[in-house]
């Protein structure tokens, strides 16, 4: 489609007021959330518009009443760890998948893939079953103690490590690297786990970077399985918190305002961040 | 030889007779809501026992309102995670009871006197022989009323001090509704309070004696109707949540609720509510056997038998929350000023607070003295382990009745029924 | 041939130990549960209590008016919100790739931004806005737009009206970005082919542009339709676990009331489980099959 040249037709206009529209139904939350954490509770409520000065006030609350840093603390840790050591996991396995080819791998891919349409519900169910130490077998098989991470933060970031579509994702992207590189670094004596890391990783930093965004996200917000398995404030993490504002007693919705504002922080940064990298994965994948 | 064998056995001894009597420090952990209510009474007991055993703490943690699936997560788990004392609603402990038998310490055996508790709070908890919490809060209900929005309406608001006929109340709720704009009462809608306050209130049980429901007896056709009645005439406001209800109140949205004692803290909290206030009995339906009296709510505090320290706890709640010490006493009797919070153990009852006028109500209204008078008429109710799934049912029924979506009451107790059968899955 | 068979072994195993710290994971925490819910799907739980009724949960489950009303609200919303939310975000994409130069990644930003938001988050944001004495109605009362509060979260049908809007603003800017790059992959040079032929805008992105993009529309209906189905966050939170009346409940969150809220039945609750594995299985072969021929 030619792009229309005169700048003001009735359809540009008409595309303009579209575009402004939308980025003010999208952006308003945001201003509404970090206004609202410096108004009173009613305020909040009624729709105060402008800052108020109450921002220490409700600092003091999130985090004498409600332990904020501590479950900041909580979702950062459980969310960098699963980047870190998810990235990897996933990395390498769709390193496998795409540049070893057997029959065998294949199968266990489709298996993998397969799980993809699994409902989240239908998993985490038989899951808290196994944390819940019921499955014992396992644990005396393995000498493991899966009812320790019953509420843990290992037991939010361990089921959540591997991950079906980062590793599709990844695969996707791993296509397009040529894979000449790789037999030629072989005959040139490299191990194949020092290809992975020194030559294939550094250059799929676009990709890697989509994959770091997506399960840092993912896990920082997620909620149904903390909410199963949290059970005591110091495993806390910000989501579980924040619902449990909204249940107390009495609402303290400017301090619920400036928790909110706060999650969004770290997931805002990453992304901002990375987020060149991530629409180039993007790019990458869809190809 | 003899010199070290000497030696020896004195070390033994003080060794010994250090750890009997220089107890480790060891710590109780207790989990309840609110912070202003069941938190503060809990700190206020801990600063008794304190007093006399001073290397015990007492640890409060804050759990907001869905301690009773934290408390299910940790069950399923064997105990795992969950403190020595929990204080949870006293229509969850059947079911609790049911689904993990082994789940709770029976307090009689450990050798609380239930004797001196108010029975219906104690009946819930008894299995058999056992009895396993400790009570606390009565849920004794009231009309609640705002004096000045009744003054406003040209009416005064003495002569609604007593105890009057659902009739009566409409006719007022009427009135205000004219003069002021204000709907008379304010509910939650997911939860329907008033109406289980109402059926109640005749000694009506939701359950008959082989775990069915039991909706279709003359005392909650009145009472449903009587709510519906003044849904129709614009008298009822509408909260869709806890919070919500709450809001409504602190918003003066309405000119009263139907409730229990523990909305004490509540309205005192917001200082502008100084004078305005006022509570009435529960009024009357138009049923034989009906009382102008009724509970909501109220909890107890339980010890789980998988407790880190439960010696501890087994102690601290008999020395503090079931023994006629005078200091344990008026504990009980500062709780009641300090946070509106009156237990239900009965020699506590003498205290001065009971009685006392209370300046922050209308004309003075010792409400305390009204709370605690209406509290002997309160029936005994079996609430089942089913209790929350009725609720339910009976709340999503009622609201499409309310809102014309179902035409009659029998339709409403059928839809009613239907639910609660279907999730039961019997 | 020796030398070919050792490497091609070496090469095999380098490929299982980059592959298995995931397969592990995979076998520890989804194959094993999966397998054990086999297990658990056979009984029924009362607590910590529980008893052998084989297929009894599925027969419990035929009669089970609130699940398939609870089912039937994932399809309703699915109805509703899927197909408003694709034609807004291609619409969205379209205009976007059209529109203007400078800016667009300023607007793309934008449009992103609900996407990073938490489920619990904006839950909770929406569910403040849309109290019946919150911002939005005041605002709709003293412009005049309406006389009496609507009631967003405790009338039925605008619980579910709530939800879809909600939904729409969390999710509409997630997949413009998707579209927006399908759209920049296309091939200029189709479309001065095009212009060349003589075909008009409409014709050509009819003809063109939608076939070209069906692949990305794919993925966009499969994620979406996925994600309706599994909805949880949303209704515990925005109208308060699945209210007014059950209006809004869905299929993920009855599913955990049962397994936590009214009987501990984690058996009943599998059994729900699977059917819903079942539904999404279906779904995705649907649609693969329905856009995938249309290459």
């Amino acid at each position: 489609m030619s792009v229309v040249r005169s700048p003001f037709t009735p359809i540009r206009l008409l595309m303009w007021i579209i575009l402004a529209i939308g980025s003010f139904v999208c952006v308003f939350p945001f201003y509404w959330m970090v206004v609202g954490s410096t108004l009173n509770p009613n305020a909040v409520i009624h729709g105060n518009l402008l800052p108020g000065n109450e921002l220490w006030i409700n600092l003091e609350k999130a985090t004498k009443n409600y332990n904020l840093p501590l479950f900041f603390w909580n979702s950062l840790f459980i969310a960098s760890i699963t980047v870190f050591l998810g990235v990897m996991v996933n990395a390498m396995a769709a390193f496998g998948f795409e540049k070893y080819p057997s029959k065998a791998r294949e199968w266990f891919f489709g298996i993998l893939l397969l799980t993809l349409i699994i409902p989240q519900i239908s998993i985490v169910l038989p899951l808290f079953k196994l944390v819940a130490g019921f499955f014992a077998p396992i644990d005396m098989l393995f000498g493991t103690s899966f009812g320790g991470l019953l509420d843990s933060s290992w037991g939010i970031i361990m089921p959540f490590l591997m991950s079906a579509f980062i590793i599709f994702f990844l695969r996707q992207n791993f296509k397009m690297f040529p894979t000449e590189i790789v037999e030629a670094a072989r005959v040139d004596g490299s191990g194949e786990w020092r290809i992975f890391l020194q030559i294939a990783m550094p250059s799929m930093t676009a990709s890697f970077a989509s994959a770091a965004i997506l399960m840092f996200i993912g896990q920082w917000n997620s909620y149904l399985w903390p909410l199963m398995t949290i059970l005591s404030d110091g495993t806390k993490t910000l989501p579980i918190a924040m619902s449990s504002m909204m249940n107390a007693y009495t609402i303290e919705y400017g301090g619920l305002m400036l928790i909110v504002t706060v999650s969004m922080i770290p997931v805002l940064a990453v992304f901002l961040g990375l987020q060149r990298q991530f629409v180039a994965g993007l790019v990458g994948s869809i190809k | 030889m003899k010199r070290t064998l000497s030696f020896v056995m004195t070390v033994a001894l003080l060794l010994s007779t250090a750890a009997l009597g220089f107890a480790a420090p060891s710590k109780v952990t207790v989990w309840c809501w609110d912070p202003n209510f069941n938190g503060a009474s809990m700190k206020a007991a801990a600063a008794v026992y304190n007093k006399t055993h001073t290397d015990v703490t007492i640890e409060i943690v804050d759990i907001p309102q869905q301690i009773e699936a934290k408390i299910e997560a940790g069950l399923q788990a064997g105990g795992k995670g969950l403190p020595d004392i929990a204080l949870f609603q006293d229509f969850i402990i059947e079911k609790f009871v049911q689904n993990y038998p082994k789940a709770f310490v029976d307090l009689k055996a450990a050798g609380i006197d239930y004797s001196q508790f108010a029975a219906y709070k104690v009946g819930p908890m008894t299995a058999g022989n056992s009895v396993y919490g400790v009570p606390f809060d009565t849920g004794s209900t009231g009309l609640w009323l705002r004096a000045d929005y009744i003054k406003a309406a040209g009416l005064n608001p003495d002569s609604y001090m007593k105890s009057m006929k659902w009739s009566e109340v409409i006719k007022l709720g009427e009135t205000v509704k004219a003069k002021t704009g204000k709907p008379l009462i304010t509910y939650q809608s997911d939860n329907f309070d008033m109406l289980r306050i109402l059926v109640q209130s005749t000694g009506g049980q939701f359950f008959k004696p082989d775990g069915s429901l039991n909706l279709r007896s003359d005392a909650f056709k009145k009472s449903l109707a009587a709510f519906k009645e003044m849904n129709d005439k614009g008298m009822l406001y509408l909260a869709e949540g806890w919070s919500n209800w709450i809001d409504s109140i602190n918003n003066d949205q309405a000119a009263g609720f139907l409730n229990a004692i523990w909305m004490v803290g509540t309205i005192k909290s917001k200082p502008e509510n100084k004078g305005k206030w006022m509570v009435v009995p529960t009024p009357l339906i138009d049923v034989a056997g009906a009382k102008a009296a009724s509970n909501n709510g109220g909890s107890s505090w339980y010890v789980f038998n998988s407790a880190p320290n439960k010696a501890g706890a087994i102690d601290f709640l008999k020395s503090v929350w079931a023994s006629k010490d005078p200091a344990a006493l008026s504990f009980y009797n500062d709780i009641l000023k300090g946070q509106g919070a009156m237990g239900t153990y009965m020699p506590s009852r003498a205290g001065s607070n009971y009685t006392v006028k209370d300046d922050f109500f209308y004309k003075n209204q010792a409400v305390f003295a009204d709370f605690s008078k209406w509290m002997e008429q309160v029936p005994v109710l079996k609430y089942t382990p089913n209790y929350s799934a009725m609720r339910d049912a009976v709340a999503n029924a009622t609201l499409k009745y309310f809102q014309g979506k179902i035409a009659s009451i029998d339709d409403t107790i059928a839809a009613a029924e239907k639910e609660y059968k279907e999730v039961m899955g019997n | 041939m020796n030398r070919k068979g050792a490497f091609a072994r070496y090469l095999n195993r380098s490929g299982w130990l980059f592959v298995t710290p995931a397969l592990v994971l995979f076998g520890v925490f989804m194959l094993y549960p999966i397998l054990s819910s086999l297990y658990l799907v056979t009984r029924k739980w009362r607590g910590m209590t529980d008893s052998f009724v084989g297929l009894g949960n599925f027969v419990r489950m035929a009669q089970d008016n609130q699940f398939w009303h609870a089912l039937g609200n994932n399809f309703l919303l699915m109805i509703l919100q899927v197909p408003l939310m694709v034609i807004l975000a291609l619409v969205l994409a379209v205009v976007l790739n059209q529109g203007i130069r400078r800016g667009r990644g300023l607007v793309r930003l934008m449009f992103f931004l609900p996407a990073v938001t938490s489920l619990v988050a904006y839950s909770i944001l929406f569910r403040i806005l849309l109290q019946t004495n919150g911002m939005l109605n005041n605002l709709m009362l003293s412009l005049g737009v309406i006389q009496q509060p609507i009631g967003w979260l405790n009338d039925p049908f605008w619980a579910t009206i709530t939800m879809v809007i909600a939904i729409t603003w969390r999710w509409t800017g997630y997949n413009m970005i998707f579209f927006l790059v399908g759209l920049q992959n296309i091939d200029p040079e189709i479309y001065e082919a095009a212009e060349v032929d003589g075909a008009s805008k409409i014709t050509v992105f009819f003809k063109i542009t939608l076939p070209l993009l069906v692949p990305v529309i794919l993925f966009s209906a499969v994620t979406s339709t996925s994600g309706t189905l599994q909805l949880f966050d949303e209704p515990n939170i925005l109208t308060n676990g699945g209210g007014p009346a059950n209006a809004t409940m869905t299929a993920a969150l009855y599913i955990y009331r049962q397994a936590f809220v009214t009987n501990s039945d984690f058996g009943y609750a599998t059994a729900m489980s699977y059917v819903i594995v079942l539904i999404a299985g279906i779904l995705a072969i649907v649609q693969i099959r329905l856009l995938g021929d249309r290459k």
